[in-house]
């Protein structure tokens, strides 16, 4: 997708002619527009994007009390209040948006005041992880009490693995946090339209200062830049800052399931399913009553086919992706209906040890199958001069380890210890100097997490040969290994 | 090239903006850090502290800037706010100087405010510690001054970056020596925090100088610094490593009879009185990491020093 912000707000050089002339237009057509806002008015954080990673980090600054007299100012291109949860909503028809917050995330949630403004009805925290190899069967279970090398599980040590909720509810509570504390001028269903450097004046410099033209006619310069404006981040695309990756090709089909009933465990111990299929991996996660979320990630031929199925389908297809071969599973996607029936028929003849699987998919919530693009993408480095990027904006990941939104988090988090850090020592927040450890501390480990997520992908497509029988052997044995399997699931957790 | 070392790897820096070359002290061009030469102590070794306050004196030399010396120091000033450049040790170590007065201050019980802190920075270069201390909540005013005037236009230029600077009162530079700043008129009148840091070392005699400073901390504030040790490892580090083997710094940057040893800081002011609560901290640059405290190492290294004047 083509960047949202004309280039000429690049620090850097136009790189192309076409591209300079393009910019000098732009800037004729906003000067025309705004000639009437003089001066812009001056704020020490400017954050573009109102999703979970932006709404974190201004709630995170505005519940501080070493940051809370900066003057902040938001801009989120959609109507935020209409995309709110109900506060009163039934725990009925979850939203197909759902991630798995890590309790590091959590944490940083409840510190910053926000956790309590959540529907918590509709949280799922779940404590068993089942993973398995779709081509060799070899499996490794998750859960605290395995984990343990030492003797049984204290009753004050965590049982919860990770808390599944809706995007929607995270946003939400962040902003009920935030209309509690205040502070923040939010400019709603309000686009950026552009983004240059500021001029010096007589009195003032504002040279290396961003200036923001939004689309309600303001204009805003910002000590530091937030950008949590997501993949495509226009906040990137000013600051000259590059994002590499690849598209896996790959989607992720993501929809809400009615299943048969709670589960295994019961309402009190929920359990994720993840089974890796040379095309992607396929997982079911636990929401409240009986409900899960599933995300497959497949090819995009295969997503477009399960998207056009009838719901009866639909719920087929998600339960033989759990259940038959491979192989099985190639010639479903080839037909155009009546995978109810060939899988019911299938599944006769494929031995199951049922306890080890989801149990069974009845339905699918209407509306909520829905499919988008697979990409790894890491900007080059998370901040510049008066920019910094935070969230989707920085890193894009493949979904299987569910990492996405609290890379976010954590970035945020990092983000508000570094702003902080600042002003008690009166560093200039937006200075790079003042910048430099939000970079440090969050460079190095989402580049680690960007890559394992992206090795898992690649061992896991790899159909026969050696390297099946390796990765079985690899499952298998971390299975075995107590403290082995406690580092893991440390890592998931969002521990240390 | 990363200097490998705390010591003196930043102070050679300043230095080389004002100062670059050595010269003999009748033919020296003003010493950003060191304005004063009231007393024309010129000792090669072991600092003589005066411990007889140097009468208001006005025949410091004036400044004879060099004028390549000028073009020099112009090219690198360029670059003082540059955080990659040659001043990038000093930036970093400025967070540290804020905690260390934190820490000084929540240390005495005091009755005086913690708000609308006055502070008096002396030898400000190019105002890295001026812009923060103005920056910070609890801060009225900052006055610096530099007696060059090449550094404090960047100080001035980079000034107008800020609009919380640029408040009226909130950030004035002064270009002037701290023997020709009027005293106030009254103790009260003096600032709740004066700053010296990384200048004791450059000048000849610090005990006339210190005492040029002491009239202006107000009853109850403090007058910061940071400075290092004269010792065989700052000796080896600063003289040897840095201009010899490294090559960092200009050969003869250095004049490490100038150093100030912490014990003879220390012993000094509890010979002056109305002067206590002496606090240090040693410091050191470990590449890689920063700035960290090293307990002890004032002793042979860079240190922060602070002394309060009693209520
Ligand atoms: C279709 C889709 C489905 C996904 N499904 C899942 C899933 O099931 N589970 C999961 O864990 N993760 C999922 N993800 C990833 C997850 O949504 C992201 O990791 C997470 O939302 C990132 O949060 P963020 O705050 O960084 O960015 P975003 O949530 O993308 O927020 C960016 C915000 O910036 C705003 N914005 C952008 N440009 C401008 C502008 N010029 N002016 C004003 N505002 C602007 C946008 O309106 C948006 O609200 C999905 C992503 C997509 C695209």
């Amino acid at each position: 997708m083509p960047p949202r912000i004309p280039c000429r707000a690049h620090r850097a050089a136009c790189p192309t002619p076409t591209a300079a002339v393009r910019c000098r237009t732009r800037l004729q057509q906003t000067r025309f527009a705004s000639t009437s806002a003089s001066a812009p008015e001056i704020y020490d954080v400017v954050c573009v994007g109102g999703g979970p990673a932006g709404l974190s980090l201004l709630a995170g600054l505005k519940a501080s009390p070493t940051t809370c007299g900066l003057k902040v100012a938001l801009i989120e291109g959609q109507d935020i209040q209409k995309n709110r949860l109900p506060k009163d909503a039934s725990v009925v028809g979850f939203s197909n948006r759902c991630s798995s917050l890590t309790p590091a995330s959590v944490r940083n949630l409840q510190e910053i005041g926000a956790w309590r403004h959540a529907n918590a009805s509709r949280i799922q925290p779940y404590q068993e992880m089942q993973v398995w190899d779709g081509v060799s069967d070899a499996r490794i279970s998750f859960d605290w009490d395995t984990a343990r090398s030492l003797g049984p599980r204290k009753p004050t040590q965590p049982t919860t693995i990770a808390y599944m909720i809706e995007n929607v509810n995270t946003v939400s509570a962040l902003l009920g946090r935030l209309e509690e504390l205040g502070g923040v001028d939010m400019f709603a269903s309000t686009k950026v339209d552009a983004i240059e450097l500021g001029t010096d004046t007589e009195q003032l410099d504002l040279s290396s200062w961003p200036v923001l033209s939004l689309s309600n006619g303001k204009s805003l310069a910002a000590r530091l830049l937030v950008g949590a404006d997501g993949a495509n981040s226009p906040v990137r695309t000013f600051a000259g800052i590059a994002s590499r990756g690849f598209d896996y090709s790959r989607h992720g089909v993501v929809a809400t399931l009615d299943l048969s009933t709670a589960g295994w465990g019961g309402p009190d111990h929920k359990i994720a399913y993840q089974r890796f299929l040379p095309s992607g991996p396929i997982a079911m996660l636990p929401m409240p009553g009986n409900f899960a979320t599933l995300v497959w990630s497949t090819t995009p031929e295969r997503a477009a086919t399960l998207k056009s199925l009838a719901p009866n389908d639909f719920a087929a297809m998600v339960n033989a992706g759990f259940r038959l071969s491979p192989a099985d599973l190639e010639y479903l996607h080839t037909l155009p209906s009546g995978q109810a029936e060939e899988v019911a028929w299938r599944e006769k003849h494929t031995p199951t040890n049922e306890r080890g699987l989801p149990v069974r998919v009845t339905d699918v919530q209407a509306g909520s199958v829905a499919s988008f693009p697979l990409r790894m993408r890491h900007a080059d480095t998370y901040t510049g001069e008066r920019v910094a990027l935070v969230g989707d904006a920085a890193h894009t990941i493949h979904p299987l380890a569910g990492q996405g939104l609290n890379q976010g988090q954590g970035d945020a988090a990092a983000l508000v210890r570094t702003i902080s850090h600042a002003v008690q020592t009166g560093q200039d927040i937006g200075s790079t100097l003042a910048l430099e450890s939000y970079n440090e501390a969050r460079y190095a480990e989402n580049n680690a997490m960007l890559g394992v997520c992206d090795k898992l992908h690649r061992l896991y497509s790899v159909e026969s040969g050696p390297i099946v029988g390796l990765r079985s052997l690899g499952l298998r044995a971390v299975d075995a290994m107590g403290p082995l399997k406690g580092f893991f699931m440390n890592r998931a957790a969002g521990g240390v | 090239m990363k200097p490998s070392n705390s010591l003196r790897a930043i102070r050679p820096i300043q230095r080389h903006l004002t100062a670059p070359s050595y010269r003999p002290t009748s033919a020296r061009p003003v010493l950003r850090q060191a304005p004063l030469f009231a007393s024309a102590t010129t000792s090669a070794s072991p600092i003589r502290f005066s411990s007889t306050a140097s009468s208001p004196q006005k025949e410091h030399p004036k400044s004879t800037v060099d004028p390549t010396e000028v073009s020099h120091f112009n090219a690198l000033a360029s670059s003082w706010w540059d955080p990659v450049g040659p001043s990038r040790l000093l930036h970093l170590m400025n967070p540290l100087r804020h905690t260390f007065i934190s820490r000084c201050r929540a240390a005495s019980s005091s009755a005086s405010p913690n708000t609308n802190l006055r502070y008096l920075d002396i030898g400000c270069g190019g105002g890295i510690f001026a812009e923060s201390a103005a920056r910070l909540a609890h801060t009225a005013s900052v006055t610096a001054i530099d007696p060059t005037p090449e550094v404090l236009k960047i100080a001035e230029a980079h000034k107008r970056r800020d609009p919380t600077l640029a408040a009226p009162g909130k950030l004035t530079y002064i270009n002037s020596s701290i023997e020709d700043l009027p005293q106030p008129q009254t103790p009260q009148e003096g600032y709740d925090i004066v700053s010296l840091f990384e200048v004791l070392e450059h000048v000849n005699a610090p005990g006339p100088f210190l005492e040029h400073i002491m009239p202006h901390v107000k009853p109850g504030g403090w007058l910061v610094l940071s400075t290092i040790s004269r010792t065989w490892t700052s000796w080896l580090v600063t003289n040897v490593m840095a201009e010899d083997v490294l090559g960092i710094v200009p050969k003869g940057t250095h004049d490490w009879a100038k150093y100030v040893n912490e014990t003879e800081l220390r012993d000094w002011f509890q010979g002056k009185p109305g002067w206590g609560d002496l606090k240090t901290l040693g410091v050191m640059y470990v590449p890689g990491f920063g700035w960290k405290e090293v307990t002890g190492s004032e002793g042979w290294g860079n240190y922060f020093f602070a002394v309060r004047r009693a209520e």
